[in-house]
């Protein structure tokens, strides 16, 4: 009986063993990983911030472009930014989460559309039935600016036309390798509230109203674009975070299993020497 | 002549961040060159040339779209790509002007044929850029 104890321990440690190789070589590769898209969503973040910078100073000189943008469809998109692969801790639950609740707000008053960007996104709104423009999968990892502006051309398309009035985009942000914070930020109309009008002494060619409009496009691809590369770092460290939690907790089931397993052998042990010294006692 | 500072940011890399006595690009209203203390501008930059002297020379790069904006201290150029004339694969450029061709030969809608014409446009002017500059 011992012995077949035995056995199932032994079986489970290896099985145990088998799961904590794998825990452990998905966290070293999306360590590895992290690096890189750390890098690039450092270098998007600094293209980001000057492109804002300069959208935000155009529209602080001029209100001419308020009148441009009048939708009245009352559609509003929602761009919900998640992984396409699951094991990555709260990563995936927690932006579709801030995303829910964000629909649930809007949806009182607005007609909400979504445009789902990774596969656990699209299976998570595609499940609930709701309506979707379009759909992103398998495009983080290997992104580029060409693909971001493939995308956003097709909203800023809608929004032009006047068949969304609204741009909200919810993702995860890098904060530091222990964190991630989701977010959830508007894109278009660009918001200006409380910026104070400067003199405008700067000259625009070919007028700040066609400088504005042939602008957006571009905001809106980098914003993605961001978004997406700040996302996937994201991921990548809640995934490495999730799989050093289980490679440890791995490591301490094969201890408490080894132990368990141990006292199993001594106690077969002890009772081979027992029953071995209790028939020699009886022969002699 | 007097200096000022220029930076050229794109998605990838800051392409270019220092001082410089002139910039010349094409923006969509003709070509214009910036010398230090120019007015405040800003312009659209549709794919073109972007020639920056360096030293006594001007270096070109190929430009696919971006903006320029030129403020009182500094001169910053945003585009989604920037490449000197001497990083340019013109096999990939040409593949790609061959791609566009092909894509804007089909029947296309609105939005499909613009980003097709961008894209032959950006090839070509890769190419052009390439083939003007290299081997001197």
């Amino acid at each position: 009986m011992a012995s077949a104890n035995m056995k199932d321990i032994k079986r489970r440690i290896k099985s145990v063993e088998s799961t904590m190789q794998i825990t452990k070589a998905m966290g070293l590769v999306a360590s590895s990983k992290l690096r890189r898209a750390r890098e690039k969503s450092d270098k998007v973040k600094l293209y980001f911030d000057v492109l804002y910078e300069t959208i935000h100073e155009i529209i602080s000189e001029n209100r001419t472009y308020e009148s441009m943008f009048n939708g009245t469809s009352n559609n509003v998109l929602m761009i919900v930014i998640a992984g396409d692969r699951g094991l990555a801790g709260g990563y995936n639950t927690n932006v579709l989460k801030l995303a829910q609740n964000r629909y649930n707000e809007l949806s009182l008053s607005k007609n909400v559309i979504i445009l789902p960007i990774g596969k656990k996104a699209v299976e998570y709104f595609e499940k609930r039935n709701f309506k979707i423009m379009a759909k992103y999968t398998n495009i983080a990892e290997s992104i580029d600016i060409y693909d971001a502006a493939n995308i956003s051309d097709r909203i800023v398309e809608a929004f032009i036309a006047g068949k969304i009035d609204r741009i909200e985009l919810v993702y995860t942000s890098y904060v530091s390798s222990l964190t991630q914070e989701e977010k959830c930020v508007s894109v278009l109309p660009i918001e200006n509230e409380g910026m104070e009008r400067k003199n405008n002494l700067t000259t625009y060619e070919p007028s700040a109203e066609e400088v504005f409009r042939m602008l957006i496009p571009q905001y809106v691809s980098g914003i993605l674009y961001g978004a997406i590369v700040d996302s996937y770092a994201a991921e990548l460290a809640a995934r490495r975070i999730a799989m050093d939690n289980a490679s440890d907790n791995a490591a301490a089931m094969i201890d408490e299993l080894s132990l368990i397993y141990n006292r199993a052998r001594q106690n077969t042990i002890t009772q081979e020497i027992t029953e071995i010294v209790g028939g020699a006692s009886t022969q002699t | 002549m007097a200096l000022f500072s220029l930076k050229v940011v794109t998605p990838d890399k800051v392409f270019f961040d220092g001082e410089t006595e002139q910039v010349i690009l094409s923006t969509v209203c003709g070509e214009i060159g910036i010398l230090a203390r120019h007015e405040s501008y800003v312009s659209i930059l549709p794919p073109g040339p972007l020639r920056i002297k360096i030293g006594n020379e001007f270096k070109t790069a190929a430009i696919s779209q971006g903006l320029v904006k030129v403020s009182k201290d500094k001169t910053t150029i945003i585009a989604t790509s920037v490449e000197w004339h001497d990083e340019i694969d013109i096999k990939r450029a040409k593949e790609a002007e061959r791609k566009a061709r092909e894509a804007l030969s089909k029947k296309l809608n609105d939005l499909e044929f613009k980003q097709a014409e961008f894209k032959l446009k950006r090839a070509i002017n890769r190419i052009s850029i390439s083939s003007k500059y290299n081997n001197k």
